[in-house]
């Protein structure tokens, strides 16, 4: 062992954190501008291509309302999106406007009952079998308009200032004696517009989209109906509307806790993992050496004769190894004839020549059961052997040893 | 920087306050983000307060080399040149075949002191071992939050061959020291020297009788001989791509190993001139004109950082290579493979031109399970296997009886017989006057 060998110079390999955000600021940046990128794009498109829904007041789709609701917000009237009965009942006052499109029918009989008592006026666009039933019982569904153009026809001021809608909508049937005014006939007895002084009923919803409501007079029949108080209510029903039945819900049941605990075990988790996954140091690389037997060689050669059952190549193999110790045991050398060797062998071992002959030349294996039995006797012939000349050397030393005493008198 | 298992902790015991306090959804998730910005903000304030491993210098201490199997201390100073006390974990970066103990070792070093951590080292490769970094782990007061830092800090050991075999030399040098002064048995050839004259004891071959000594000093003398010295051994390692087999879980590189430092020392005792060459298509190793312990402390230096190499040796190269290390005549040792006729027909074209000037010994390994698989007859496969090693130990015996016709001796015998095998036969060779 040589003497200690002190190395100084240390160097750090670990980056500073400011070396780190120099070294990735490239990706930072990139990843700033994509976040960038992406919340610009979704701002310019601004959900156009979303559905929302339909009338709803914010949506500024075709099938939306927007553009009525901001030009009445222009016009200084306060309109306000609800989206259950319990919010209009709120925000209702003695001289408001309610817009009703309730396109899921969500609404049973009381409610609607109740709805026109909360407001001055109401607007009920669209309405379904239900509302009818319940607003006004002697109205019924007069299908699609088949009219060329509609015309108000009718006292209601807002239907003469549009005097014209869009054509082709659906209307409402009113029997000939109905104290209820029709306006835009398209003949039959059907109308668009019904009305009397507390509710009017708008068949077609075309009226207050945001892609109908500026052709023919929609405009002009959509602000007249909706604009004629401060204040107009934008009542779309919703699930909440629904009446609550059977047992409360399990969020209902839980604890206000329960979520945030979840949320922190998920942290702990996260942070759990950091600790543990966190590695000391950098990996060390080392080059192993690969193993190999030196007996797979044998081994393989072995699985090939097993395989090609070659019976009598194996059986030669081990008829020439024991041949070989043969020829060493009885005392001939490695360059004796087999000949030679089978006649000493046949001799000592008291078996007959053909019989050793066949063990070491002749006999064939047809099945594996008799290339056990040839490598059994092969091996029995090897010991016979061996104890054989072993016998003979005992048997000439005490030979040696009987006719010995006479001479070993003499020193 | 890392997070310990501590602030893992504190992060859950945030359960506490929220289950306690947070009846309703808000307040709840308001407790939640006020537990964690607390325990952010404990956690900074512990990073913070924690000493810099980078204010940290590292020296090592290590021993050059050591035998494979033996273990040595290394020894790494660290220095704090911070203002802060760091206390924290090193971990010493080796390779895992150096045998680390424990490479996770705290540590508390005060401002401007140093500290030693040492770490015993068990080698279990031969070759040359390696440590690149020194990571620290600095923990802060609090023990949340620790800064991590990688020093590079290169430091190296070199693991020689083991050497077993010496536990054969000193009755080997015995057996040596018995061929001096031996005159009855010893044959008188051109590979003796005289060496002196002593008085007769019954015994000795009247044959070497002195007369003329006997008629001056009235007494019956004989002389003495003594081996030759000063003779040539050239050892030359086959590393080609035979000698990475396994033979009794030790590569046959390994074992040649053995079986020439053991050559080698008694060689050297002997007073022979040892010369050693590892190759495959160039030079791996070579020790040239050594003596005493210098020799053997080459060869093992030079040993420890050659690996079998995955290419065919070329032998026609070799006769060169002995040429240039020596143009007497001299014993060479071949420490090859004999496997099948087929891949050792480069060792036997080559022979007759070594044999020509020199003598020399082809050593092998014979792999035991071999020998034993052939006496093993148990059933269908056992016999197939039988065969396929009578197959492989048939095909080494034609290879040795070709290279004995060429003039060549062979030495075979199992990976712990081999290195004692090969000196004996050094001392038959030595004691019958071939060297």
């Amino acid at each position: 062992m040589s003497a200690p060998v002190i190395v100084g110079e240390t160097d750090v390999a670990t980056p500073t954190l400011r070396a780190q955000l120099r070294r990735s600021s490239f990706w930072i940046i990139a990843g700033a501008g994509i976040i960038v990128v992406a919340i610009v794009a979704v701002l310019v498109s601004g959900g156009a291509n979303v559905a929302g829904r339909a009338l709803a007041g914010d949506n500024p789709a075709p099938a939306g309302s927007m553009a009525l609701v901001e030009v009445l917000r222009q016009q200084g009237v306060t309109v306000t999106l609800a989206d259950s009965l319990a919010e209009v009942r709120s925000l209702a006052e003695t001289d408001s406007t309610v817009l009703l499109y309730d396109e899921s029918s969500y609404l049973v009989d009381s409610q609607l009952a109740q709805l026109t008592r909360l407001a001055a006026r109401t607007v009920v666009v669209a309405p379904d079998f239900l509302a009818l039933q319940s607003l006004a019982p002697t109205v019924g569904f007069g299908g699609v308009s088949g009219a060329e153009s509609l015309v108000a026809d009718c006292t209601l001021p807002a239907a003469n200032r549009a005097e014209e809608l869009i054509p082709g909508g659906d209307t409402l049937s009113l029997p000939a004696d109905s104290p209820l005014m029709g306006c835009f006939p398209s003949g039959d007895n059907t109308f668009s517009v019904v009305a009397n002084d507390r509710a009017t009923l708008v068949a077609d919803l075309r009226v207050f989209n945001n892609e109908n409501v500026a052709g023919y007079g929609n405009a002009a029949l959509a602000l007249g109906l909706l604009g004629q108080s401060d204040s107009l209510i934008w009542y779309l029903p919703t699930l909440a509307d629904l009446p609550r039945t059977g047992p409360p819900s399990l969020a209902a049941l839980t604890p206000g806790w329960v979520t945030p605990v979840l949320l922190l075990f998920g942290l702990t988790a996260v942070a759990a993992a950091f600790w543990r996954g966190r590695r000391f140091g950098p990996l060390v690389a080392e080059n192993l050496p690969v193993t190999v037997k030196a007996s797979e060689t044998m081994e393989g050669r072995a699985r090939l004769y097993a395989r090609g059952n070659a019976r009598l190549r194996a059986l030669d193999a081990l008829r020439i190894g024991a041949v070989q110790r043969l020829a060493s045991t009885v005392g001939l050398g490695h360059v004796a004839a087999l000949e030679e060797i089978m006649l000493t062998v046949a001799g000592i071992t008291g078996r007959t020549q053909a019989e050793v002959r066949s063990l070491l030349v002749e006999a064939v294996p047809t099945s594996d059961a008799q290339l056990l039995a040839l490598s059994d006797a092969l091996q029995a012939l090897e010991c016979a052997a061996s104890r054989a000349v072993a016998a003979g050397v005992a048997a000439s030393v005490s030979q040696q040893s009987l006719t010995d005493p006479a001479e070993r008198m003499e020193p | 920087m890392t997070i310990s298992g501590r602030f893992v902790a504190l992060v859950a015991l945030g359960v506490v306050p929220i289950v306690l306090l947070g009846n309703t959804a808000p307040v709840a998730f308001g407790l939640l983000s006020a537990w964690l910005l607390l325990v952010i903000v404990l956690g900074g304030i512990d990073l913070a307060l924690a000493a810099s491993p980078r204010a940290l210098t590292v020296e090592r201490m290590l021993p050059a080399r050591v035998r494979l199997g033996e273990s040595v201390t290394s020894g790494l100073y660290l220095s704090n040149s911070g203002r802060r006390r760091l206390v924290g974990v090193v971990r010493d970066a080796w390779q895992p075949s150096a045998g680390a103990s424990t490479n996770r070792t705290p540590i508390e070093i005060p401002p401007g002191e140093r500290r030693l951590v040492s770490l015993v080292l068990t080698p279990f490769r031969r070759g040359e071992r390696r440590t690149l970094q020194v990571t620290v782990r600095s923990r802060g007061p609090l023990g949340l939050w620790n800064r991590q830092v990688t020093l590079n800090a290169p430091g190296r050991i070199r693991v020689l061959p083991p050497f077993h075999a010496r536990k054969h030399l000193p009755s080997r040098i015995t057996r040596l020291k018995e061929l001096d002064g031996r005159t009855s048995v010893m044959v008188r050839g051109p590979g003796t020297e005289f060496d002196s004259l002593r008085e007769y004891v019954r015994g000795d071959d009247v044959r070497s009788i002195d007369w003329r000594a006997t008629a001056r000093r009235n007494d019956v003398m004989v002389r003495t001989w003594r081996p030759e010295r000063d003779r040539r051994v050239v050892i030359v390692l086959d590393t080609g791509r035979t000698s990475a087999a396994r033979v009794s879980d030790e590569p046959r590189l390994d074992t040649a190993f053995e079986a020439a430092l053991l050559l080698a020392a008694l060689a050297s005792v002997a007073g022979d001139r040892v010369d050693f060459l590892a190759f495959d298509r160039r030079v791996r190793g070579r020790v040239q004109g050594a003596s005493g312990a210098a020799l053997l402390a080459q060869m093992v230096d030079s040993m420890a950082l050659i690996d079998p190499e995955l290419i065919e040796m070329d032998w026609a190269a070799v006769p060169a290579q002995v040429r240039s290390i020596t143009s007497q005549h001299a014993l060479i040792v071949l420490l090859t493979s004999i496997d099948a006729a087929g891949a050792s027909t480069g060792l036997l074209s080559v022979l007759p031109q070594l044999t020509k000037r020199h003598t020399v010994v082809v050593a092998s390994v014979l792999d035991p399970v071999t020998v034993l698989a052939a006496g093993e007859r148990g059933g269908r496969d056992e016999i197939y296997r039988a065969a396929a090693a009578e197959r492989a130990l048939l095909d080494v015996a034609r290879v040795s009886a070709a290279i004995r016709q060429l003039g060549a001796d062979v030495v075979t015998d199992s990976p712990a017989q081999l290195p004692p095998a090969l000196a004996d036969r050094y001392i038959a060779l030595k004691a019958a006057g071939r060297l």
